[in-house]
Formats: C-alpha cells, structure tokens, sequence
C-alpha cells in the first residue's frame, strides 16, 4: 500500500508520515470506510463514456493530480461517480441549476463542446495547458452565463465535488499532515506546536 | 450569584441524577446506546388515540416528548430518519458522515440562496442536534424586544425572565460547561471550562491583544464523566456525531429517559400531512409514510417539530378546504421570516503549527458586538466563535477563494498552520425570506421546499463589520495572512410567535393560534435570531411550553 501521496507536487512536508500507521487505533466501523477509500472501487455507473474522458481530466487538473499515467491516483472519478449514481447528493439544488447529477453531465457536455468550438477537438484530447485554459476560463465568466447555465455555480459544483472526494482518502492526509480517524482514542496533548507522538512535524513550513 | 455557585458545587447528587436520568439509562460499559430501552419501548397502534403526536424528534420533539411522558400522557414521536447507534452508524471521519444530514431535495433562490443539507438540517432520532456544534449560548435580554429597543426586527410575545429558569434548567440537562458569562444576562455554568486547542488559543491570544473580552465555552459537553457519559476525548469530530457521548444530542439527554417513561418513537415514518376535523377546528392526529405504506396515527394533540423549513412545507402541504392556503396560515404567515445567520469564516496563518482538528471545534467565544452599538453603522450585531474545519470543508474554504489545481493543495498541505474564527451575525427577519411549495415533488410525491433568501442591507453591513473584527483577531494573535470566506449558519423561524394571529403563527407557549390543539416546538417558532447559536433557546422554549401544558391539563413537573 502506497505510504505517501502518490502525485503532484507533495510529500515533501510530512515525508514519513501515514496516517495509516495508526489505524489499529481506530474503532472498526470508521476502519472499514477509510480502507474502503483504498479499495478497488466499483466500475462507472453514472458518467458515460465521452463524460468519463472529461471528468477524469478536468479532476486530475483541479487538484493538479498530474503524475504520469501509470502513477496512482486518488480514485476521485469514481468516488464523485458513485456518489452521483447512488443520488448521495446534499439534495438542495439552486432553481437556477438543475439537480446536481444532471447538472454535472450539462457542464461535462459544456466543456467538451468549448474544446470542440475552440481546438476542433474533443477537451481530453487537448494538451494540459489547452485545458487548463478553457477550465480557468469558466473561473473568470464568474457571475455571466456559461452554456446557459451560472458559471460561478458550475465552478462550486466542480470544486465541491472534487474536494469532498480527494480530501476524504488518506493519500490526501498524509500530504498535509492530518491524522484521520480519532477514535476511542483521541487526543491529549492540545494547543499551539503541541503534538502527539503519532503526529509528525511540518518538516518544510512554507506559507503558501 | 454565590449562592448559586454553591448550590451547583454542593447539590445532590441524587437530584442531579432525577434530572439527568437519560445519563444513567445509556449503558454502563462500552456500547454507546442500550437497545433493551428499544426493545422494551411501548408501541402504540394507528388506531389508538394518544394525547399527543410528536413530528420530529430533533432538538424541540425530543424535549417535549420527555417532558410530556413524564407527566404520564401518551407519546408517540414521528421521526423521518432512523433510530441512531453511536457505536454502529456514526464514524470518526468528515466523509463518511452524509447520512447524518437531511438530503431530501430542495430548491434554493433570492439574491443570496442558502445553501442547505451538510450545513442546516439533520434527521434521525436527535435531529440537528446529532451533528451540532453543541455550542450553548443562551439568547440576550435585549432579543426579545429588539423591536422596541433598535426599531428592527421584532419583539417577541414573553420576556427573557419568563425564559430563564428553563434556560437554566436545559443548561443543567445538556450540561454545559464554560467560564462565567458575562454578557446579556450575567450567569455560571453547570461545568467548568475545557481546555482549549490551538485554534481556541490564538483566539485567546489575540482578543487579549486587542483588549476584546473572549470566554471559554459554553459547550453542550460534559467535562468529566457524568452518569454514563464518558469524559471528552478532544478527538474534533463533534460535527459528525459524538461517538463518545461526551456531546450532548437529545437522543442520549432526552431521548433514554422517554422511553423508560412509556413514549414511543416511531422512526423511518414520514408524516405528511397533519389533520383536521372537517371544520378545521381541531387537530385530529396526523397522515405518515412508513415502509411504503400511508398510515394514520390518531392524536388527541399534534406537535410538529420538524424545524424551519420541513415544518413550513408540512402546514402548507396540510391545505384542507378550511385552510386552503395551508394549515394555520390564515394571515399569510406560515413559511415566512425564515433566517439564517451571516457566518463569514476567517482563517490566519501561523508560523506556529495550530492543528486545528483537535478538541472540540467550539471552544472560544466573544458576545462583546453582540447589541446594538449606536457609533456603528448597522442595528444589531454579531458574535465571534472559534471554529475548526475538517479537511474536506477547509478544502472547500480555500476553493472558495478561487484556488485550485496545484494552489490548491499547496493551501491544503499548509493545514496545520491556520487558525479559523467563525462569526454569527444577526440577519433581519424579513417577510420575502421564505419557504413556499416548489412545483417539484420528492420521491414521496410531495412538492418540495423552495426557499427562498435576500439579504438586506443591515445585514451586509454586519457581516462586513463581523470580517474586520475577525481579520484584526487573528492578525494581532500573529497571523501572516488572512481569508475570509461568505457562509450562512443556523435556520430559524418559518413559523413566528407573536402576541396576536397577525403577528404570529404560534403564541407564547407554542399553540397555534388557528388551531387550539396544534403545536409548532421547534426552531421554526423564532420571531428573531440574535447572534447566539439557537439550540438552547430552542429547547427552553419548548420546556416552557411543556409546562404550560402540563399545568393547564393538571399533570405536573415542576423547574426544579
Ligand atoms: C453543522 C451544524 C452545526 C450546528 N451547531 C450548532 C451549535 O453549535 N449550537 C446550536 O445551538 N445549534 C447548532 N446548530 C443548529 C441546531 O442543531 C438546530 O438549530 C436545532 O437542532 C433545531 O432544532 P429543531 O428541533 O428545530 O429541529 P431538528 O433538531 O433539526 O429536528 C427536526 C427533526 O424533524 C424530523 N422531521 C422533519 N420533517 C419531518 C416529517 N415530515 N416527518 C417526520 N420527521 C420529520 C427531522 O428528521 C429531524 O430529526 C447546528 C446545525 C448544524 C447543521
Ligand atoms: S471532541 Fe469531544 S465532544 Fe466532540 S466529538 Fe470528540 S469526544 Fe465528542
């Protein structure tokens, strides 16, 4: 099993740190959904395939998972498939928006076709900087209309998803320095530069 | 004030023990929650009449179930989520816990929408209250009469003395531990402060810095064991559930102690709609869905307590030929002055690692621009409260600045270093901010909430001057740079108290003004918000009621 975040540009602020090393400590029903992350993941049932092409890239550039491809990902494509297949949504949605699942497949559909409009090709095909571009350009159309939907609410659809799904895997903890699962355990030692034996001190602090 | 420090200190034990009983019916040893009070829980059949059909069993439906089968009338509470297990359904991680929040779908719009789900509404026995922050504040004086004092928003139908002694009461109940307060109504906690992690800490340090007064607490924790609840591990994961059974939730401080007194909680049953006599003169029990199938439960008496928004949708979705723009809402009233408070956040960075995920994520508070303050621009005014994301929301905190891709996860792995105060800001109730009946339909087909939410102008001047008074917090406790994010927190009101039916949908002790033998005991009843968190208001309100009742009918439970 992978000790360290196995892309971008990490790894190098807890190097030795797995919060993994401490899971005899956690409880059996959080055990299971955390290895669960680790598993192989159930095959797509949402997004098709011309969708699946789209997602995986415009997932691996908004959380810059750009190793090369026989690299390990965090399995965010299909954690955000399985949460839509299985309509695990927050279940608001704004009247302006369609519901989530729907509104995924409508901007999926919107990016490809800008990648077409503007590169005459299909947006997994172009190179990460063409991507990057058309993505960073949905960003900018904040407040105005993108493929007749809110741009600045395809944006925290985007984002929401891709961070619930790479912030919930323990490859994304051991990057930052966080623990995971706290119990029966718990903690003790609390308060400014105090830490616990099984935490591991900022080898590299550098503000962002 | 001495003597009653000295009766906290030196009460008996046995009389903390009568009012605390759910503490000591959770079991003795390692599991979190006695399935014998399950299997022993009286069930009642659809056909019998029972005094009273409870909607909802959250922060207001439990409270009033306990109290009203302690005075020996027939309870049944009607929950739409399940029965919770601590040590089976709950776990110690911000992902997996979505099935703690409400996800039924709704539509959100106005000019500022409020997001819903993971950050407004829970279900399942213990309602929002099972992933509440379990901070306790109660409510100023000077809320229940902001009309008179400010000339905005408007002043409730009692005064916050007839409140206190069940403040005081629920205090107990919960129990909440923090400092001696001193703003609105000066008083001491039941327990004694936690100590603090370092988020908590540079709030201190820097409030200190600035000369702004901050206090540890009050939470909704208990600081050493208490009955059968277990001491805080300071693990942070208060937001997904306590799995100890440190934080209190109704259903391990009302819930228990129900059950051993013969109420029934029906849970997985959907209620949808209430019902009347064909005149509409009374309430005659209520229309509910459970395994597929409509079922009737009769009532002598009906609650509903399914908070803001449900309980909105579920009057108006109750239209009957007497009320045929929803139940009780002769006067246009049922669904409106919904509020959410403006809870910017503010993270600072600290070369010092902060590691904010440990202890409990309320921890600090300041109420010191809580009134109004006449050289400030605005009416009303805020709080400022320590809070403590998780990964996944602080991910979200940084994408909200506009971050991603690698900016994003260089943010991300700087985590340990920031620091996060969060501030309440007291929005104004405004008639527009309203639920009303979407043309969706749910999977139950029954049209969906629509809520809609519009800021005011007082309201963005609060929230502005909420983001100085955190940034200067956090900048003079050292922080190297700070942001600050736009977030609601907290819904109340949809369904008001008021002295009159053209002021309120419910009066002062909870009755509905159409309908003598209807109910509304949850959040929904609030005709302001304050900048307090609302739970505790919430409950005493209901006590309050409970009484009432209980005294009016002859049955009797006294505040202690
Ligand atoms: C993340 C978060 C943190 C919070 N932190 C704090 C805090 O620190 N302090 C604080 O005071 N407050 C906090 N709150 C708010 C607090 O939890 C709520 O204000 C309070 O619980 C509301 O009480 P209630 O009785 O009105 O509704 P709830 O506690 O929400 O209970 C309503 C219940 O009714 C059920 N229900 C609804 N409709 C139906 C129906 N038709 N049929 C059957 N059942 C139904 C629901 O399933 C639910 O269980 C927080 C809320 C959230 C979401
Ligand atoms: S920090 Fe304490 S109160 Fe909060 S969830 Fe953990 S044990 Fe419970």
């Amino acid at each position: 099993m992978a000790r360290t975040v196995p892309s971008g540009d990490s790894g190098h602020r807890f190097p030795d740190f797995d919060a993994l090393d401490q899971a005899r400590a956690w409880d059996p029903v959080t055990s299971a959904v955390v290895f669960d992350r680790l598993a192989l993941q159930p095959d797509l049932r949402f997004f098709g395939p011309a969708e699946e092409a789209v997602a995986s890239a415009l997932f691996d550039l908004l959380l810059a998972q750009e190793g090369p491809p026989e690299q390990p990902r965090v399995p965010v494509l299909q954690m955000v498939d399985s949460r839509l297949a299985e309509g695990q949504t927050d279940g608001w949605h704004y009247q302006d928006m369609p519901e989530d699942g729907e509104a995924w497949r409508r901007s999926l559909h919107a990016l490809d076709q800008d990648a077409r409009e503007r590169h005459g090709t299909c947006f997994a095909e172009l190179t990460a900087d063409r991507q990057r571009a058309l993505v960073q350009r949905v960003q900018d159309l904040s407040g105005e209309r993108w493929h007749d939907l809110p741009a600045d609410r395809v944006w925290s659809l985007w984002t929401r998803y891709a961070c619930t799904a790479f912030y919930a895997h323990p490859w994304a903890w051991n990057e930052i320095g966080f623990p995971g699962p706290a119990y029966p355990r718990g903690y003790l030692r609390l308060g400014v530069g105090v830490r616990e034996r099984w935490e591991h001190p900022d080898r590299a602090p550098e503000a962002p | 004030m001495i003597g009653k420090y000295l009766r906290l200190t030196a009460g008996s034990q046995q009389a903390i023990r009568d009012r605390n009983a759910s503490a000591w019916l959770l079991p003795e040893d390692d599991r979190r929650f006695d399935h014998g009070l399950l299997e022993r829980m009286r069930r009642y059949r659809d056909e019998d009449e029972v005094d009273i059909a409870i909607v909802g069993c959250g922060a207001g439906g439990a409270v009033l179930a306990q109290r009203l089968a302690h005075a020996g009338w027939s309870v049944v509470c009607l929950e739409a989520g399940p029965f919770w297990d601590p040590d089976t359904h709950w776990v110690s991680d911000e992902g997996g816990s979505h099935h703690l929040y409400w996800t039924e779908p709704r539509v959100i719009s106005g000019s500022d929408p409020v997001p819903l789900g993971s950050n407004n509404s829970g279900r399942g026995v213990g309602g929002s209250t099972v992933h509440f922050a379990g901070y306790a504040p109660r409510f100023h004086p000077s809320d229940f009469r902001t009309r008179s004092l400010d000339g905005v928003g408007a002043d409730w139908p009692l005064d916050y003395r007839e409140l206190r002694p069940y403040f005081e009461r629920i205090e107990e109940e919960l129990p909440v531990a923090g400092q001696f307060w001193p703003w609105g109504d000066p008083h001491p906690y039941p327990h004694a402060p936690h100590p603090v992690g370092g988020n908590g800490e540079v709030f201190l340090r820097g409030a200190a810095a600035l000369g702004i007064p901050a206090r540890v607490g009050p939470v909704a924790i208990t600081n050493g064991r208490f009955g059968n609840r277990p001491h805080c591990v300071y693990r942070g994961f208060c937001l997904q559930g306590c799995k100890v059974n440190a934080k209190a939730s109704t259903l391990i401080t009302h819930v228990p102690d129900a059950l051993a007194h013969g109420a029934e909680i029906r849970t997985e049953a959907m209620v949808t709609a209430v019902e009347t006599d064909p005149e509409g003169r009374r309430a005659t029990g209520v229309r509910y869905l459970r395994n597929g199938r409509e079922h009737r439960q009769r009532a002598r008496m009906v609650a509903v307590a399914g908070y803001a928004i449900e309980t909105p949708r579920l009057l108006l979705n109750s239209a009957n030929r007497r009320f045929p723009q929803g139940l009780c809402n002769d006067h246009d009233l049922v669904g409106r002055y919904v509020m959410v408070q403006g809870a910017p956040q503010t993270s600072g960075r600290f070369a010092e690692e902060v590691r904010a995920y440990k202890a409990p994520p309320p921890e600090v508070t300041t109420e010191e621009f809580y009134e109004t303050d006449p050289a400030r621009p605005y009416r009303r005014g805020f709080a400022v409260q320590n809070v403590a994301p998780l990964p996944i929301t602080w991910a979200e905190h940084i994408a909200a600045q506009g971050h991603w891709g690698h900016d994003l996860r260089r943010y991300l792995q700087d985590y340990v270093h920031w620091a996060t105060l969060g501030a309440l800001c007291e929005l104004l109730p405004q008639a527009d901010n309203r639920v009303t009946l979407a043309a969706e339909r749910d999977r139950y087909g029954l049209p969906v909430a629509e809520f809609s939410y519009s800021q005011c102008d007082n309201d963005r001047a609060v929230i502005k001057a909420a983001r100085t008074v955190m940034e200067d917090i956090l900048c003079a406790a050292g922080a190297t740079e700070v942001l600050t994010i736009g977030r609601y927190a907290h819904l109340v009101g949809g369904c008001r108290m008021g002295a009159d039916p053209q002021s309120g949908v419910v009066d002062a002790d909870l009755r509905s003004f159409a309908i003598p033998n209807l109910l509304v005991t949850d959040g929904s009843v609030l005709p302001t918000q304050g900048s307090a968190n609302p739970a505790l208001t919430i409950m005493a309100l209901v006590d309050r009621a409970a009484q009432r009742l209980i005294s009016r009918t002859g049955r009797s439970w006294s505040v202690a």
